[in-house]
């Protein structure tokens, strides 16, 4: 099969071009990353990330025939005779395959990706019942491999200011938890045209998350505590 | 460290493949603008021919060119599709048909209604 895959060397390119390799896949290689890894190790210059290599730890999303995804999940048999292999769209390339996720981080780290409890520190752990537990399914699995942020128009336009559906998943993750005593103020910082409402829910994170998460009705669920609160 | 602006960075919309909801936001957008254009001819239109039976015979005179039929088929479209994709908003704001499934159905159903509505349109003005 062929191999199109974007190739920038920022020390000799002024723009990426398109490479293509021919590579017929063999009977131990099952998924994408694979093909990608037996690429590498026959030119060591092709950079990318990896490191699970089993959709666990979400380094390695990259957009795949147009579509984001995580390689090392993407079945070979899937993609047909030929793939198409681009940097995350949206994100600045470092290298490669490689994108400076700098700004996805600033925003994950805006919505304060704790518990916060101002309250004396309990002797042992925080205790959770298993029916408030029950209601972190779908969210707390997010891997913040950035496929839906790289795919949402809203955060391609404003990734300053637009906290992006990965961002807001995780919000949403810490407004319902039982154990966080902060939700008027993270409600208070996610009421703004930009950070929450700049979403027009296009919902490409949803179609596009390799964990089957769904950030765009996390961030229907935050609307809908913004509208309960004003009533 | 602020990327500074000269990154390359891959955005070609031509290259990257925009699920049915994307597409029906994009002409969410372009039915909105084409309202809003239209909105001086259609008010314009609309009060001369309620303003006098003269006034009727002109628009109605008007509207049998066939250049001014293909835009009021066009503006017919443009509202359908703007004023479902608005209710499916709308809908999916109070968690109405906002699993993808759904989602992905009632996109298909707005672009596809709107597109019938102006057919109909079309073979109510020829």
């Amino acid at each position: 099969m062929k191999i199109s895959i974007f190739r920038y060397d920022p020390e000799r390119d002024s723009e990426g071009r398109m490479q293509d390799y021919e590579i017929e896949p063999e009977p131990h290689e099952a998924m994408l990353l694979d093909l990608i890894l037996r690429l590498k190790g026959e030119d060591d210059t092709l950079t990318l990330r990896r490191s699970c290599r089993e959709g666990v730890c979400g380094s390695d999303a990259i957009n795949i025939n147009g579509r984001n995804g995580l390689a090392c999940i993407t079945p070979i048999r899937a993609l047909g005779e030929r793939a198409v292999l681009r940097p995350l769209p949206g994100f600045p390339v470092i290298r490669d395959l490689v994108v400076d996720m700098t700004q996805f981080f600033k925003q994950y780290v805006s919505i304060k990706p704790y518990v916060v409890d101002p309250g004396p520190m309990p002797d042992k752990e925080r205790r959770q019942s298993p029916q408030a537990r029950e209601r972190l399914d779908g969210l707390y699995e997010c891997i913040l491999c950035a496929c839906c942020t790289s795919m949402c128009p809203s955060y391609w336009w404003n990734p300053d200011k637009f906290v992006g559906p990965a961002g807001l998943l995780q919000a949403y993750r810490f407004l319902a938890d039982s154990r966080d005593r902060d939700t008027k103020a993270r409600l208070d910082d996610l009421d703004d045209v930009y950070r929450l409402f700049r979403c027009r829910t296009i919902m490409n994170c949803t179609e596009v998350c390799p964990k089957a998460l769904a950030p765009s009705r996390a961030i229907e669920r935050i609307r809908l505590m913004l509208a309960e609160r004003a009533l | 460290m602020a990327a500074p602006p000269s990154r390359v960075v891959f955005l070609n919309l031509a290259q990257i493949r925009l699920p049915v909801g994307a597409l029906t936001s994009i002409l969410h957008r372009v039915s909105g603008v084409l309202l809003a254009l239209a909105i001086p001819l259609v008010a314009w239109a609309f009060a001369r021919s309620l303003a006098n039976p003269e006034g009727f015979a002109d628009i109605a005179a008007w509207l049998a060119n066939p250049g001014v039929k293909v835009a009021a088929v066009l503006w017919i479209w443009a509202l359908s599709h703007h004023l479902l994709a608005g209710v499916r908003h709308m809908l999916s704001d109070v968690d109405v048909g906002s699993r993808l499934w759904y989602a992905r159905k009632s996109a298909y159903t707005v672009n596809i209604a709107a597109v019938l509505i102006a057919i109909a349109a079309a073979g109510a003005f020829w």
